[in-house]
C-alpha cells in the first residue's frame, strides 16, 4: 500500500538524518570510562563548572548551590553519588542542568559526550547485581553501535531521601 | 473601544482608586480633627479630580455623584457647614457608593440605583440645597420641576478647528451642559464641512446651536466651555422662560446619557406611571404612593414568612459574592505603583550600564592584547551593573505591608459603630517589606481576622467595664520579620476563646467525641474547620462560620501557617507566619573561613571582640561569655556548620550577640564584612529546607550566600553538644 510505503520511507529518512520516531534521544556523558545517558527532554542546559557554595550539614555528594541567573540551583557530584573515586576537575568538567519535577538541579560530570538516538528495542532492563551494586536509579541499559549507555532514572536519582528530607542529613561532629 | 482608550480608562481606574483612598483616609482623619482645613482641601481636591477625570471619560453617573459630594465638601471647606458625625458618616457612605459606581463602570456590574439615589438626596439635603427631583425607584417626576430661577439660554458654539488635535471631544461639552440643566434642543450645523476630498480629518468643521434650560447662571454655563474657550466662537443668550417647551431635537445626545442616568426620563420609553400621570389618570402623589408599595421579591418573601431576614441577607450576600466573583477576573489589575526613588535609582543604574557598554564597545573596536586587564575590569563592572539592576528590579515588587493595613482604620471604625463597641486600632511594623503578590493575598485573611476580633473577640463596653477593663477595646496589627518568616499578628484584648463553647460545638458537629480529653493546642485549631462558629447570634459582620477556614486555606496556599494564642478574659492573638521568599532583608555579611553568611540585622544586638578571661566553660565543654556581667552561651559557627575557620581562638575572632525569641546567644565568626540589603531566594524551590539556614541570596560577586536562621543554628548547636562532647 502506498501509505505504508510512505511511512517506511519517512522512517528511513528520519533515521538517516538522525531523527527517530520510536525510542528517544539521550544526552550522554562520561564518568571515567563509563557512559551514562539522560533523557534529553530533561536537560535544560550545559554549563562549564564554576565554584559552588557548600551547604552546611548535607551529604558529601551535594556539592553545594550555584547562582543560575538568579535561581539557587543545587549541584550534585555524580561521582560521589555513585561512590566512585573523585578526580580533579578539568576544562571538560561540566554541569548538566536538568529539570526534575519542576526542580532545577545540576549534575557535575567528567565530560559531555554526544546526543544519541536509542531505539526502544535497543534498551534492555537494568541488570541485577543484588545487594552488591545499587542500580535502582537506572532505567535500563541502552545499546548504540558498540557503546553501552546506562540510562538514568532522574526521578529516582535526584528526588530520593536526601533531597526531600532535611532530618536525614548527618549531624556535624 | 480602541485599545488605547481602554488603556487610558485603566489609568483612570487606578487613579480613581488612589483618590478614593485619599478621600477615605482624609474623612477618617477629619472625624478626629473636624477643624483641619488642610485636610478638607485635600479631600476636596481628590474628589474634584475624580469628577474631572470621570467626566472626561463620560462616566456620567460617577461625575454627577461626585459633584454632589463635592458640593457638600465645598460647603464644609468654606465653613458654611461644620463637620459633624452624621455628615462625616454620610460622606464615607458616599465614598463607598462612589467606589461601587466606579467599579460598576469598570466591570459592568449593575449598581443598586436605590442606594445611589438615596445618597444623592441625602447629600443634597445636607448641602442645604433643595433636593433635586430625585425619583423613587422608577422615575415619575415631571420632566423638569418648575424652578423659579430657571431660564432658557440659546447657545451658539463654533469650536476652534484644532479641537480634535488637542484630543478634546465636543460631546463632553454637550454632556456637561446637559448636566447643568435640560439640554432641550441640539442642532448641528454642518454647512462648513468641505467636500470629502478636501476634508482634513483632524479639523473640526462643526458648530452647534443649543437650547439649555437651567437654573444656573451664565457664568456656570460658560465654565462648561472652559477647555475649548480659546478660539471658540461662543454666544450665550438668555431667553424668556416660555421657550422651555421646545421639542427634543433628533441629535439629542441624551440617548446616550440616559443609559447611565436614571433621572432623565423624557424621550424614549416612558414608564407606565409617567404615562398615567401625563394623561391625567392618576395624580403624581397617588402614583408615588403606589410605587412606594412596590417591593422587592426578598421583602415580599420575608413578609410572607417564607424566609427569615437572615436567610434573605445570606442569599443576597451570596448573590453579591457571585456577582463580584464573576467579575474579579476583569477587575484584577496587574499594574504596580512604585516609589519614585526606586525608579530614579534604577534609571541611574541603567545610565551606568549604558556608559559601561559604550566603554566596552570603544575598547573592542581597537583592542590590543596588552589592554586585557582593562577589558577584564570593565567586564567586571558590566557584571556589577547588571546584577544591581536585576536586584533593583526585583525590589520593585516589594511593597511595605502598610498598603495592606491601610484599609483597616475604616473597617474598624465601621465595625465599632455597627456593633456599638469602642474600638481602638493600633498598627505597627507597616514598613516591613513584602512581595506584592503576598500583600495582595493576605488582605482578605487579615480582614476576616480583624472582623472576627471586633465582632466576637471584643466585648461590649458594659461587659468590659464589669470585668475591670478599659471601656475601649484594642485591636493591634503588627508585622515583623522573624526566623526566616514574616509574622503578622492580629491581637485583641477581648474575652478570649471560650474553650467550653468550642468543645460543645465540636461535639455537636461530631468533630470530637464527647469525653475526649484534648489539650488547648488541639482545641483552638477547631475554629478553622469549615462551618464552625460559636457566636451566639449571627450578625452581618461575622458568625456564619465561613471565614476562619478561608483564612487558614489562604495562608496555607501562600506556604504559611496560622496559630492562635488565647487567654480567657484577656484576649486572643492570631499569628500568621509567612515565608519570606522574595522579601528583602537588611543583613550583616560575615565570614567564616572561606564562606560568607548573612545574619539578619534585626537579630543582631551587638558585636564584640572578647577579651581574655571573659570566656568560661561549664562541664568542660559548654562555653559562656561574660558580656557586661551576663553570661551568654557561645556558639562556634564553624563547629555547627562544619567549616574550616581562620581562627579557632575566640580572642582573635568576632562574637555576634544575637537574639531570637527572647533568648540571647553569642555566635563566633571570623570577620564582619559589611551590611547590605539582600533579596531572599528560596532554597526550597530547587532543593529543600536546610537546618540553620533561612534562605539564600546572591552576593556581590555572583556567588550564593546563605542567610542564617538564628533559631535553627541554636537548635543544631543544642542537638550537637552531647554528640560533640
Amino acid at each position: 500500500m502506498a501509505a505504508a510505503a510512505l511511512e517506511t520511507a519517512t522512517k528511513e529518512l528520519h533515521q538517516q538524518i538522525g531523527l527517530t520516531t520510536d525510542g528517544s534521544q539521550f544526552l550522554t556523558f562520561n564518568l571515567g570510562e563509563e557512559l551514562y545517558g539522560v533523557d534529553i527532554l530533561r536537560v535544560q542546559e550545559i554549563k562549564g563548572y564554576t565554584a559552588v557554595t557548600k551547604i552546611p550539614n548535607t551529604p558529601s555528594h551535594i556539592k553545594g548551590v550555584l547562582n543560575l541567573r538568579g535561581t539557587i540551583v543545587p549541584i550534585i557530584e555524580l561521582r560521589t553519588k555513585f561512590n566512585m573515586q573523585t578526580i580533579d576537575y578539568t576544562a571538560f568538567t561540566v554541569i548538566i542542568v536538568v529539570v526534575v519535577r519542576d526542580k532545577v538541579m545540576g549534575l557535575v560530570v567528567d565530560a559531555v559526550s554526544d546526543v544519541l538516538n536509542i531505539d526502544k528495542k535497543d534498551i534492555q532492563p537494568p541488570p541485577q547485581f543484588g545487594a552488591k551494586v545499587d542500580v535502582s536509579f537506572l532505567n535500563g541499559i541502552g545499546k548504540s553501535n558498540d557503546k553501552l549507555v546506562a540510562l538514568l532514572d532522574m526521578d529516582r536519582l535526584l528526588l530520593d531521601d536526601e533531597m526531600q528530607d532535611g532530618t536525614k542529613a548527618p549531624k556535624a561532629a | 473601544m480602541s485599545d488605547e482608550f481602554a488603556q487610558f480608562q485603566e489609568a483612570f481606574f487606578e487613579e480613581a482608586a488612589e483618590h478614593l483612598a485619599i478621600v477615605e483616609e482624609g474623612l477618617l482623619a477629619l472625624e478626629q480633627h473636624p477643624q483641619d482645613l488642610e485636610l478638607l482641601a485635600k479631600i476636596f481636591r481628590s474628589a474634584h479630580s475624580i469628577k474631572g477625570a470621570s467626566g472626561m471619560f463620560g462616566f456620567n453617573a460617577v461625575t454627577q455623584f461626585t459633584h454632589k459630594m463635592e458640593t457638600l465638601l465645598d460647603l464644609l471647606r468654606t465653613g458654611e457647614k461644620a463637620v459633624s458625625p452624621p455628615i462625616a458618616d454620610l460622606l464615607l457612605k458616599s465614598t463607598d457608593c462612589l467606589k461601587t459606581l466606579i467599579e460598576a463602570v469598570k466591570s459592568g456590574v449593575a449598581v443598586d440605583d436605590e442606594v445611589v439615589q438615596r445618597l444623592t438626596t441625602e447629600l443634597a439635603t445636607a448641602s442645604g440645597a433643595q433636593p433635586p427631583a430625585v425619583p423613587q425607584k422608577q422615575s415619575v417626576a415631571a420632566p423638569t420641576q418648575s424652578d423659579s430661577q430657571e431660564r432658557s439660554y440659546l447657545i451658539k458654539w463654533t469650536p476652534p478647528e484644532w479641537l480634535f488635535q488637542r484630543g478634546l471631544d465636543p460631546l463632553q461639552v454637550l454632556k456637561e451642559l446637559n448636566g447643568l440643566g435640560d439640554l432641550s434642543s441640539v442642532t448641528l450645523d454642518m454647512t462648513r464641512v468641505p467636500d470629502l476630498a478636501e476634508i482634513d480629518p483632524e479639523k473640526c468643521y462643526l458648530s452647534w446651536e443649543l437650547q439649555l434650560l437651567t437654573g444656573k447662571d451664565q457664568k456656570t454655563i460658560e465654565s462648561a466651555f472652559e477647555f475649548v474657550r480659546e478660539d471658540s466662537k461662543l454666544v450665550i443668550e438668555a431667553q424668556p422662560v416660555a421657550s422651555s417647551e421646545c421639542q427634543v431635537a433628533s441629535q439629542n445626545p441624551q440617548h446616550e446619557i440616559r443609559n447611565q442616568q436614571p433621572e432623565t426620563v423624557e424621550g424614549g420609553l416612558k414608564p407606565l406611571g409617567a404615562i398615567l400621570v401625563e394623561s391625567g389618570v392618576v395624580s403624581p402623589a397617588v402614583l408615588e404612593q403606589a410605587l412606594s408599595q412596590q417591593k422587592r421579591v426578598g421583602e415580599i418573601l420575608v413578609e410572607q414568612k417564607a424566609v427569615t431576614p437572615h436567610q434573605l441577607e445570606q442569599a443576597l450576600n451570596t448573590q453579591r459574592q457571585q456577582e463580584a466573583a464573576s467579575h474579579t477576573k476583569k477587575t484584577d489589575t496587574t499594574s504596580i505603583r512604585v516609589d519614585t526613588a526606586k525608579i530614579d535609582k534604577l534609571i541611574n543604574l541603567v545610565g551606568e550600564l549604558v556608559i559601561t557598554q559604550s566603554m566596552l564597545s570603544d575598547l573592542g573596536s581597537r583592542f590590543e592584547i596588552k589592554q586585557l586587564p582593562v577589558l577584564l575590569e570593565r567586564v567586571a563592572q558590566l557584571e556589577r551593573n547588571t546584577r544591581e539592576i536585576q536586584e533593583r528590579v526585583m525590589g520593585i515588587r516589594m511593597l511595605p505591608i502598610g498598603t495592606a493595613f491601610s484599609r483597616f482604620p475604616r473597617l474598624v471604625r465601621d465595625l465599632s459603630t455597627k456593633a456599638g463597641k469602642k474600638i481602638q486600632l493600633v498598627l505597627s511594623g507597616e514598613e516591613t517589606e513584602l512581595d506584592k503578590t503576598v500583600i495582595e493575598s493576605i488582605g482578605d485573611p487579615l480582614t476576616h481576622l480583624v472582623r472576627n476580633s471586633a465582632d466576637h473577640g471584643l466585648e461590649p463596653p458594659e461587659e468590659r467595664l464589669d470585668n475591670n477593663k478599659s471601656e475601649v477595646g484594642t485591636i493591634r496589627l503588627n508585622a515583623f520579620h522573624e526566623g526566616g518568616n514574616i509574622c503578622i499578628t492580629v491581637e485583641d484584648d477581648g474575652r478570649g476563646l471560650n474553650r467550653d463553647k468550642i468543645v460543645a460545638k465540636a461535639v455537636k458537629q461530631g468533630l470530637i467525641g464527647e469525653n475526649e480529653k484534648l489539650s488547648d493546642d488541639q482545641i483552638w485549631p477547631l475554629i478553622f474547620r469549615p462551618g464552625f462558629s460559636t457566636a451566639e447570634k449571627v450578625t452581618d459582620v461575622s458568625g456564619r462560620g465561613v471565614g476562619m477556614d478561608v483564612v487558614k486555606r489562604n495562608i496555607e496556599a501562600l506556604g504559611g501557617t496560622v496559630s492562635i494564642k488565647t487567654v480567657t478574659g484577656k484576649g486572643t492573638t492570631f499569628t500568621l507566619k509567612l515565608p519570606l521568599t522574595l522579601a528583602i532583608i537588611e543583613g550583616m555579611t560575615v565570614r567564616v573561613g572561606k564562606e560568607t553568611y548573612i545574619v539578619p540585622l534585626l537579630s543582631i544586638l551587638e558585636s564584640i571582640q572578647p577579651k581574655a578571661g571573659t570566656i568560661k566553660t561549664v562541664v568542660g565543654k559548654g562555653e559562656l561569655i561574660n558580656v557586661r556581667g551576663t553570661y551568654l552561651p557561645m556558639i562556634r559557627m564553624y563547629e555547627v556548620f562544619v567549616l574550616e575557620p581562620e581562627y579557632t581562638n575566640p580572642m582573635k575572632s568576632i562574637l555576634l550577640i544575637l537574639e531570637t525569641e527572647g533568648e540571647r546567644v553569642a555566635v563566633m565568626v571570623d570577620e564582619i564584612l559589611g551590611q547590605q540589603q539582600v533579596v531572599i531566594k528560596s532554597m526550597e524551590q530547587n532543593f529543600r529546607k536546610v537546618e540553620g539556614i533561612a534562605g539564600a541570596t546572591i552576593l556581590g560577586d555572583g556567588t550564593v550566600g546563605f542567610i542564617l536562621d538564628v533559631r535553627g543554628l541554636l537548635e543544631i548547636a543544642r542537638h550537637n553538644t552531647p554528640v560533640a562532647a
